[in-house]
């Protein structure tokens, strides 16, 4: 059987070709203008989208967004539930969906970026991505880090959680010495500060800013994590050398045996108690002083990323994304629910109160959102061109998903700041990074 | 072949032989009395059956499924790769950090809670005003939801605000907040192992009074009494008259605290997640770490799955002394 008659003259058109011809045609017209009124398709009304998110760490955010997916819901007919669950539980609630089969349509992954493990059973969002992208600008360089895999996007990424210098200016001021505007600053402001009664801090422990603050403090001192392909680590070298030594110098000079007790909450409180003389924290540590501590409120400036011996400045950061399961059978609600979301980055930027940092380059262009607009915390619209992700420069595997679990980077700081030797910590380093490397499948 | 049946007389032990023919036929047989009351039996021991097999052989034998294959949290299809996941556990430097650990945090904990289970059950023997209010309080740490219970010690183990520390700052038995004489709970490596087993001391050691409690109450006073009037101290009744009485139901107690403590993984996880450095590391934890959060179930199985070893000989030790006292 042949799909064409052998006499048939090419330039002629089938019924059937022309059926074909015009539906898409159709289709694709009513796509376009549907997009233009910004108006979902007819086939999503009656479905039902159920969104398992987590409970943000600015309340009112989670106030405004159930309400914004409620009214989009009724808008367009499609029932809609917002579940929130604390971001450690996402885990463990995905891996019972997929073990199911069934659960939630839309998934939230917030610090634990589960793309590469779940790829084979996300829908596949690269078309929705580059939608959304050529719409708004583009997305930043570090976007698809933690949402792609072997080329495809299997996620929306919907804000990064910044991590910058939070320092007191009084304090500062007071003792003569200069902002933090690199980390060799930071250390001798710190140093000549804790003499006086005020510390730093940084968490030398098992939780996730552990995890985020050594990888900016190492990568802005040259080191890095893997390679640029991501399958080899690379933290035998000068670089992590330095950046070990730095961070003993620092734990030494700087800090308390606290930090080694300290979960992702304890520095926002060493800061809202008028104890510390800088932390390197997300804004919310700044936000909550504003009602607990209006003094340190006041005095808390907001730093950029301090730069390293070579001037370098790199903020590793928390990225938020979105996925969709395959198995889901509202796929098309979830899709228009994602670029509706993201046709309102800015109202979600200023109802965080400038906490999610935006991925698209449009609401990232100065003035941002609430941010742009407040003195104090301008500095925040320079962190898009240094923002990375766990792996960096290398992509955001399965591996060093698991590397940071299992907080492989922390430790490695945690043993030089307790009196291990450099080099037989980064053999230890080493060592499990490669083991974890080797026994994982390359995703 | 014989067309006999040896039949005999249990009480005399003589035994004869039955022609077949005078038995009754199988089909006679299932209608027969004996036959009733063997269906009822086994119809009535079929939901604990049904149930063991559903929710303990079925996930056991499942994770050992999962221990020897490569399946990850996202892959429906996993291979067979033989012991790979127990050999790459025993590389890692955390899960020997982990298995000691569990060691110490399980015999640590049974010891506190022994002392201290049976320190309760014995006050809330005595006649007090209050008893019953006394008797339903004791319990509240084992009722309260665990995220709840151990997010307050999280708080009173805090290295800044910590309960402890400023009372006994203000006592005069610590120093001052900011030296060196002011202990970090959760930071230095050996107390926080140590404040690990506190929290599960605390949150358990009521069931343990509660057990041991309906065991004391099932002595007769009788028997007590005779043994005062012999001149039996308090510690000879102890350990000659209750603890043998009460050793079944010692046993089970045992049994049960052993498992809740070897697989205790929520304590660790909030108040430390294993850290400082892994000073902490328990087998659940180390587990659900690899297991959910990186997605490694094959490895994760084979790290929880280490915790049969521990766990067999005492369930074997248990039951068989339990199955001796029986007979």
């Amino acid at each position: 059987m042949t799909l064409f008659a052998p006499d048939r003259d090419p330039l002629q058109v089938t019924r059937r070709q022309f059926v074909r011809t015009a539906s898409i045609g159709l289709a694709g017209s009513s796509l376009a203008t549907m997009l233009a009124a910004r108006q979902a398709p007819a086939q999503i009304k009656g479905s039902n989208l159920r969104i398992l998110t987590w409970s943000h760490f600015i309340p009112a955010y989670d106030t405004w967004f159930d309400k914004f997916a409620g009214e989009w819901g009724e808008k367009n007919g499609v029932k809609v539930r917002v579940d929130h669950i604390p971001h450690l539980e996402i885990p463990a609630r995905m891996a019972a969906e997929f073990a199911a089969g069934a659960g939630h349509d839309i998934l939230f992954n917030g610090s634990t970026i589960l793309t590469r493990i779940y790829f084979k059973t996300l829908a596949d969002l690269t078309d929705t991505y580059d939608q959304i992208g050529k719409k708004y600008g583009g997305w930043i360089q570090a976007a698809r880090s933690p949402v792609e895999v072997e080329g495809r996007i299997y996620g929306i990424p919907v804000y990064y959680i910044l991590l910058p210098m939070l320092w007191r200016k009084d304090l500062f001021e007071e003792a003569g010495v200069k902002p933090p505007d690199t980390w060799e600053a930071a250390r001798v402001a710190a140093r000549t500060l804790k003499a006086k009664g005020h510390p730093t801090g940084i968490q030398l422990s098992h939780c996730n800013d552990a995890n985020l603050n050594w990888r900016s403090l190492l990568f802005s001192f040259g080191g890095s994590e893997t390679d640029a392909s991501g399958d080899h680590p690379t933290i035998d070298t000068k670089e992590m050398r330095e950046a070990l030594k730095f961070g003993k110098a620092l734990f030494d000079e700087c800090m308390t045996p606290e930090v080694f007790s300290w979960d992702d909450a304890s520095d926002n409180r060493y800061l809202a108690s008028g104890i510390a003389s800088w932390i390197h924290d997300a804004i919310s540590a700044y936000r909550t002083t504003e009602s607990t501590n209006p003094a340190v409120f006041k005095n808390t400036y907001i730093g950029l990323e301090p730069a390293g011996p070579g001037g370098k400045r790199v903020s590793v950061s928390a990225p938020n994304a979105f996925m969709v399961w395959k198995f889901s059978k509202n796929q098309a609600a979830a899709k228009e629910f994602l670029v509706h979301l993201m046709d309102n980055d800015k109202q979600g930027m200023i109802e965080s109160t400038g906490y999610n940092m935006p991925f698209l380059n449009d609401t990232a262009k100065k003035p941002m959102p609430v941010i742009g607009s407040d003195a104090k915390l301008q500095v925040l619209q320079d962190f898009p061109k240094i923002v990375a992700f766990f792996g960096y420069p290398g992509p955001y595997t399965t591996q060093i998903q698991e590397v940071a679990n299992l907080f492989v980077l922390p430790d490695m700081f945690t043993r030089v700041a307790r009196g291990q030797g450099i080099d037989e910590t980064i053999k230890w380093g080493l060592g499990e990074y490669q083991r974890i490397f080797a026994k994982h499948k390359k995703a | 072949m014989s067309s006999t049946f040896q039949a005999g007389d249990p009480e005399t032990g003589v035994r004869v032989a039955v022609p077949l023919a005078a038995l009754p036929r199988s089909g006679a047989w299932f209608r027969s009395q004996s036959a009733r009351r063997l269906g009822f039996g086994y119809a009535l021991l079929a939901p604990a059956a049904l149930y063991v097999t559903l929710l303990v052989a079925v996930p056991f034998l499942f994770s050992l499924y999962l221990a020897v294959s490569d399946a990850t949290v996202g892959e429906q299809m996993a291979g067979f790769i033989g012991l790979e996941n127990f050999k790459a556990a025993l590389e890692m430097d955390s899960f020997w950090v982990a298995l000691r650990n569990s060691v110490v945090f399980f015999v640590g904990a049974a010891v506190l809670k022994s002392l201290l289970g049976t320190s309760l059950a014995f006050l809330l023997l005595q006649e007090f005003r209050g008893k019953k209010l006394v008797r339903a309080l004791v319990v509240i740490p084992f009722t309260l939801p665990v995220a709840i219970s151990v997010l307050g010690w999280k708080w009173m183990y805090d290295s800044q605000f910590s309960v402890f520390n400023w009372v006994l700052s203000r006592l005069g038995l610590i120093g001052t907040y900011g030296t060196d004489a002011w202990p970090v709970w959760l930071g230095d490596p050996r107390l926080a192992l140590v404040a690990c087993i506190l929290v599960n001391v605390w949150r358990t050691f009521p069931f343990s009074a509660i057990v041991l409690l309906a065991g004391f109450t099932s002595v007769p006073n009788e028997v007590l009494d005779a043994a005062k009037v012999d001149g039996c101290s308090f510690l000879q009744r102890f350990h000659n008259i209750v603890v043998p009485m009460i050793f079944p139901i010692l046993m089970v107690g045992f049994l049960f605290d052993t498992v809740f403590t070897l697989s205790d993984l929520s304590v660790v996880y909030i108040l430390t997640q294993g850290g400082p450095g892994n000073a902490t590391q328990i087998l659940p934890v180390l587990a659900y770490q690899i297991g959910i959060q990186a997605g490694n179930l094959g490895r994760g199985a084979a790290i929880a799955l280490f915790l049969v070893p521990l766990l067999a000989p005492a369930m074997f030790v248990f039951l068989r002394n339990l199955k001796r006292r029986e007979y």
